[in-house]
């Protein structure tokens, strides 16, 4: 019995001390990165033609807006870089202008970006504008706090387009990059 | 970062050291009286025996299904990132999982009754398990977002989750009733330390072309989390008193539930044995300490919308809180602290069981040989067992089943060798080897499977180890 036990005890002993394992290096982890790419829409605008007609004297629309997205810890924290795309679509008879200011908690404007639209036939304009290393400073975004949207007039306000309901849209969307770790 | 770091190979070790709760090494192991816990109706031929208190019977078993610490740890020069890509998010599938189970017996003994053929277990022991199967599109999600892939849907039902800590009370009857049948049945009570389980979640996330934006972002949730007792460790961790909060928590103090466990032994004839079991069919009822979250409902977001002329109707709206108050709306997220009950996981044994060598006499007075079983707790022992195993065990995905091929070796009453081939989704060269000392009344065994695996330790899949120590009394001549 004793010297059974000890054959058994003896193997048992020899797996524990000839088991292996391969080198391990844990410190790996320090070298995980965690970046991945979020995209969405964030604002569309439409203004329809016979609305631009039934403001007269006055050719501007100006609104600003509560924008808190960018500036959410979890976001404002961890962007990387990004990409605003815009697209930009007139159907009316009139020339515009829309411009849209990227605003502080205090107000002052980070950012402008400009769009200059002809009267119809225009084709869909498409602008991507680049935050980050590669573009307009990343700080932009994440201190962003409101959004000013502008559109004026520059033309009539008796026209009416060819086109069947004409309006001036724009549709715009972000692609950011994010670190999660 | 430390912690961060260990903690993450924690989990894998854990996950590859705590597995699925398959124990069959055990399992018909007669010698070993905690194989009547896996076999309610196993033969027995002890007068009593009672268990080492909190060394009767200790179990750790753990597995990881696609993927080992080796894959993504070894030393191999690898770029990191590039391994957890291929091989962790890319390579798992929905049905990988890691999971683990620890049992600590605290208590464990059986006495013959008045009637020899009926023998009596009890006990109370303590369990530890959880599973979570890989979150294939939430991983995707989070490690390279939604960016680039229009129309794809992420499945939120990826999400499956259960762990629980618990105390079982048990207390078994086992009868042969006559020479070729065994029966038994225990009836177990479960007090609940700690219970999380999120297993019945659908729905999912897309973007897809916008009507009038660019894109459609569309959640479609049907998520829900139930929690019971964390609510109490958590209070117990502001008061220094966590022992005192599991110890009250598993002696009645937690949330109760009933289960059963039943099997039996039959001789097909007086060498061939065929045994099975149903263990663990019964539920835990949770009323307190509970804390559950659901998200449930569907929106559809295209970003802020201003439209005129309905804008000018209210210039100062606020475009974005309406827009976050319009998806809380349509999807909430609700915490409550409504009962819910849980079903344990039950787990399915059958065997067949050929005995063959010289007959020898077993530790029990018995006037018998293997062509006159005799009576009451009499047992003819062979020297030699040979047969297969079924084990299925029901989980959240679905059962899971393992088969086993077994030989066993007794070395007259003081020793009994077992070794099994086992395959399922773990591994398909698991050999283990369970070894049972008999040294007059102590009774020693040892367990360990995957050995092939201690080739390297960070690349297996699947271990398991079981550990006991009792004091057995047999009827003797």
């Amino acid at each position: 019995m004793k010297k059974i036990i000890s054959y058994f005890l003896a193997a048992f002993t020899f797996v524990l001390l000839f088991s292996c394992i391969e080198e391990q290096d844990f410190n790996q982890y320090d070298d995980l990165s965690i970046t991945p790419t979020f995209e969405a829409s964030i604002l569309y605008l439409e203004v329809p033609e016979r609305t631009i007609n039934l403001v007269t004297g006055l050719n501007t629309y100006s609104q600003n807006f509560n924008f808190d997205a960018f500036a959410e810890d979890i976001f404002s924290e961890r962007v990387l870089e990004g990409v605003l795309t815009y697209e930009v679509a007139n159907t009316t008879s009139k020339p515009l202008q829309i411009e849209i200011q990227f605003l502080d908690e205090a107000g002052t404007v980070l950012d402008t970006e400009r769009f200059q639209l002809d009267p119809e036939p225009t084709a869909t304009l498409q602008r991507e504008i680049a935050y980050g290393p590669a573009g307009r400073s990343i700080d932009i975004i994440r201190n962003t706090s409101s959004i000013t949207l502008t559109a004026t007039n520059l033309g009539d306000n008796t026209s009416t387009s060819s086109q069947s309901n004409p309006l001036v849209t724009l549709k715009s969307s972000g692609k950011f990059m994010v670190r999660i770790k | 970062m430390m912690p961060k770091r260990f903690l993450f190979a924690t989990i894998l070790w854990v996950g590859i050291f705590v597995h699925a709760q398959n124990k069959q090494l055990l399992y018909d192991f007669t010698e070993i009286p905690q194989a009547l816990m896996l076999n309610p109706g196993m033969e027995t031929d002890f007068n009593w025996y009672a268990g080492i208190p909190v060394l009767s019977g200790i179990s750790v078993q753990a597995g990881s299904s696609g993927i080992s610490v080796n894959d993504l740890f070894a030393n191999d020069g690898l770029d990191f990132n590039d391994k957890v890509r291929d091989r962790a998010i890319n390579g798992l599938t929905v049905r990988d999982e890691l999971s683990g189970t620890f049992e600590l017996e605290i208590l464990n003994g059986g006495f013959r009754g008045r009637d020899p053929n009926v023998f009596y277990s009890f006990g109370l022991y303590s369990e530890v398990n959880f599973i979570n199967y890989w979150p294939k599109d939430y991983a995707i999600l989070a490690f390279e977002g939604n960016a680039d892939r229009l129309n794809e849907r992420f499945d939120l039902g990826h999400l499956k989750t259960r762990g629980e800590m618990l105390n079982v009370f048990h207390f078994g009857v086992n009868k042969k009733t006559n020479s070729s049948l065994v029966l038994g049945a225990r009836g177990k009570i479960y007090s609940s330390i700690i219970d999380i389980n999120s297993t019945k979640n659908d729905g999912y996330f897309v973007t897809t072309e916008g009507q009038n934006n660019i894109f459609a972002s569309t959640l479609d949730a049907e998520l829900l989390l139930r929690t019971s007792g964390i609510n109490a460790i958590e209070r117990a961790i502001d008061d220094q008193n966590v022992p005192g909060t599991i110890i009250k928590r598993g002696l009645f103090g937690g949330n109760l539930g009933l289960g059963v466990d039943m099997g039996f032994t039959y001789y097909l004839n007086p060498q061939t044995i065929m045994t099975g079991s149903l263990l663990d069919v019964g539920f835990i009822y949770h009323t307190n300490e509970i804390e559950s979250f659901s998200l449930n409902g569907n929106a559809t977001i295209e970003g802020i919308e201003i439209i005129l002329p309905d804008a000018l109707l209210d210039p100062d709206q606020d475009y974005w809180e309406n827009l976050v108050d319009d998806i809380e709306a349509f999807i909430p997220f609700e915490e409550t602290t409504k009962s819910y009950l849980t079903f344990r996981p039950a787990k399915l044994y059958a065997s067949l069981r050929y005995n063959f060598g010289e007959p020898m006499e077993g530790s029990a007075d018995c006037n018998c040989d293997y062509l006159n079983p005799g009576g009451g707790s009499s047992v003819t022992k062979y020297r030699n067992s040979v047969g297969g195993q079924l084990y299925v065990i029901n989980r959240p995905r679905g059962p899971q089943s393992a088969i086993t091929a077994f030989y066993q070796r007794r070395f007259g009453n003081y020793m009994a060798l077992k070794t099994t081939y086992t395959a399922d989704k773990f591994t398909l060269t698991n050999i283990g080897l369970g070894v049972n000392f008999q040294a007059g009344p102590v009774n020693l065994y040892l367990m360990a499977d995957n050995l092939l695996a201690y080739r390297n330790i960070a690349a297996s899949n699947y271990a398991s180890f079981q550990f006991g120590l009792n004091i057995i009394s047999w009827e003797k001549k």
